[in-house]
């Protein structure tokens, strides 16, 4: 004990500038939790609570609102058997995603909705107990792996079909967090594979392929997103074909199309790095078997070079989430938008604003936090094979 | 000294004329002609930066040579494509670097081959796969990866990752030059009792010991050119050129 205390001492106060730096953190620390205290103390959290709905899927009619329910229950059935299938988690992932689970089922449990979330609730016990079940069996477990893998490829027509089917509402009427998860879903779902045919396009050696992939991904590259949506909003309908009524597609597959083109070039420029780093004395081996192009580029160069480069994948994934929310500028009301526009529209909440957002910001950690996890269990788990 | 059975050399396989390769302004090859039979195993000797890594290169247009024909087993190599896929499955290599796929576990380096250019089976695949690792003394490693063998493994799994195709004909560049020199001899035990089972070889190799004993016939470049061939024994005993004197001088 004597020894800690002399320890401190040394440490925080051992010199002159060691106090002067101890006390300046402690005056900044004093500030910070002053503000934070008196931003609990007065908030009023009434806010989120009378708008969850909104928060959660916009302005989606009421009678709409059962079609979210199976969607939930799909997602959190695939997500904890991947969890369990393929992460490994230990209890102290576990811990951290029942309170996950718990505080966003507290935020968004209301007394119409308690029996929906508990479904979903007992959905993921239910899934985690039978995937452990089958994980004990190797053939089960492998079979297992590939239903999910099919289940993953399905799940967005899995959302789409649920949210249209019979006289679904119109999707500019989806919204709120819900239009974040799908547009991402959508953005990443296409734009990765895009990213690979693009970045495998421009290291090609043949000149046209090549200057056509280099000219769209910088095209795309060199403008800011904003600018590009803006064009979908008044450009896009004029250039695209007459027939089938294309040319007014909804302003929420227009946004798709955009994220998913800007999603392919940011992550051909990754992949492509990733191809870089693929030594050349691979490409030599897979030729001297004959393997073939596809099958040299599919087997050995891509699962190399997409390892290398899954941090910076991951990033640019959790980017184009956030980046999700700049579709207000198609008057589509994400959840950030909902959070701006409840507090102006309701004379009550007016000055609730932070409360608002608190809410939205903690919504996107959530996920932008389980996607760098699971960056961290994806390159673990390829880890094991490398040099 | 152990004096190996006399061989039966077969037919002309590998037939080149006037081979010529250029890296820029760097000449790498200045016409090379020569032949090589079936079952023979053919030992390219010769001074780093003379050529021989490339005229081996050039036999399955890992490196496209510029002028001069290659035949092998009958095809032209150019640019068609159905010749080039006929010469590289008919032609394994074993690279200095070893260049084993590091993804892939030991038994999907071997089946990977078989399975996606031969069209085999995967069980048929692995019953060749472990066959072969029993053949170059690895059968336990199977399931590990690539990075967990030693020098000698990883490089004796290139060898039955190559064999895999069936190949008629055997390059080796330069394969113990990585190697730490304990682990050279089971790799050189591999090779020798592949050149005795009739394989066709053409290694690079400075490890004279084994071209002594394995060798048919020593190619000896400089300067991208073929200066001297001729027998193990020509060699040792009755070198002609003056840089073949040098050179050997140095490495003996």
């Amino acid at each position: 004990m004597q020894n800690f205390y002399k320890w401190g001492f040394e440490t925080f106060f051992g010199s002159v500038f060691n106090t002067i730096i101890t006390l300046l953190s402690l005056i900044i620390l004093f500030f910070f939790i002053n503000s934070i205290l008196g931003f609990i103390s007065t908030s009023e959290w009434k806010v989120v609570e009378v708008n969850r709905r909104l928060l959660l899927i916009g302005r989606m009619p009421p009678e709409h609102e059962y079609r979210v329910w199976p969607i939930l229950w799909v997602a959190s059935y695939l997500i904890m058997a991947s969890i369990k299938t393929w992460g490994s988690p230990s209890y102290r992932d576990l811990l951290f995603i029942a309170l996950g689970i718990t505080i966003v089922c507290v935020i968004f449990t209301t007394s119409s909705t308690y029996l929906w979330v508990l479904t979903s609730l007992l959905i993921c016990i239910f899934s985690y107990v039978i995937t452990s079940f089958i994980g004990k069996s190797t053939t089960a477990n492998n079979k297992n792996k590939k239903i999910l893998i099919l289940l993953w490829i399905l799940l967005l027509p899995i959302i789409f079909t649920i949210l249209l089917i019979g006289d679904g509402p119109k999707p500019t009427l989806w919204g709120g967090f819900l239009l974040n998860i799908i547009l991402a879903c959508i953005a990443i779902g296409f734009g990765f594979p895009l990213g690979i045919l693009f970045a495998i396009g421009r290291a090609s050696t043949l000149p046209a392929i090549k200057i056509v992939c280099t000219i769209y991904i910088e095209t795309i590259r060199g403008a800011p997103l904003v600018a590009w949506l803006l064009l979908a909003w008044f450009v896009l309908p004029k250039f695209l074909p007459q027939f089938w009524g294309i040319n007014e597609v909804s302003v929420v597959v227009r946004a798709m199309i955009i994220l998913s083109a800007f999603t392919s070039a940011y992550t051909a420029e990754v992949i492509r790095g990733g191809l870089q780093s693929i030594p050349k004395g691979q490409i030599e081996a897979a030729d001297s078997l004959n393997l073939g192009y596809a099958n040299k580029m599919v087997l050995i160069v891509l699962p190399q070079a997409i390892r290398v480069v899954i941090p910076a994948l991951i990033s640019t994934f959790i980017g184009v989430f956030k980046d999700t929310s700049l579709v207000f500028i198609l008057a589509l009301t994400d959840l950030l938008q909902v959070g701006r526009i409840i507090p102006e529209q309701d004379p009550e909440f007016f000055g609730r604003q932070l409360e608002a957002l608190c809410v939205v910001a903690f919504l996107f950690w959530i996920i932008s936090i389980s996607l760098s996890n699971l960056s961290k269990k994806v390159e673990k788990s390829l880890g094991i094979g490398i040099r | 000294m152990q004096k190996k059975e006399k061989k039966q050399i077969g037919k002309e396989i590998i037939t080149t004329s006037e081979v010529t390769k250029s890296f820029g302004r760097f000449q790498a090859l200045k016409g090379i002609t020569a032949k090589v039979y079936e079952q023979e195993v053919v030992v390219v000797l010769g001074p780093s930066g003379s050529g021989k890594s490339t005229f081996i290169r050039t036999l399955n247009r890992l490196e496209p040579h510029d002028s001069g024909t290659i035949i092998v087993d009958g095809v032209e190599l150019n640019d068609d494509v159905k010749n080039l896929q006929y010469v590289r499955s008919n032609v394994g290599m074993v690279f200095q670097q070893f260049n084993l796929f590091p993804h892939l576990s030991v038994l999907r380096n071997i089946t990977v081959g078989p399975q996606k250019v031969r069209g085999l089976k995967r069980g048929d695949a692995e019953d060749i796969a472990m066959e072969l690792l029993n053949r170059v003394g690895i059968p336990e490693q199977a399931s590990k990866f690539p990075s967990q063998l030693s020098g000698g493994q990883q490089q004796r799994l290139a060898i039955a990752r190559a064999l895999a195709m069936q190949p008629k004909i055997m390059l080796f560049d330069e394969p113990t030059s990585a190697l730490d020199p304990e682990m050279i001899k089971e790799v050189l035990e591999v090779m020798t009792e592949l050149a005795e089972s009739g394989m066709t070889m053409i290694c690079v190799t400075h490890e004279m010991g084994f071209a002594k004993e394995v060798a048919d016939r020593f190619l000896f470049f400089d300067e991208g050119l073929i200066v001297e061939e001729g027998t193990p024994e020509h060699f040792f005993t009755n070198p002609q050129e003056e840089r073949t004197k040098l050179f050997l001088s140095q490495i003996l």
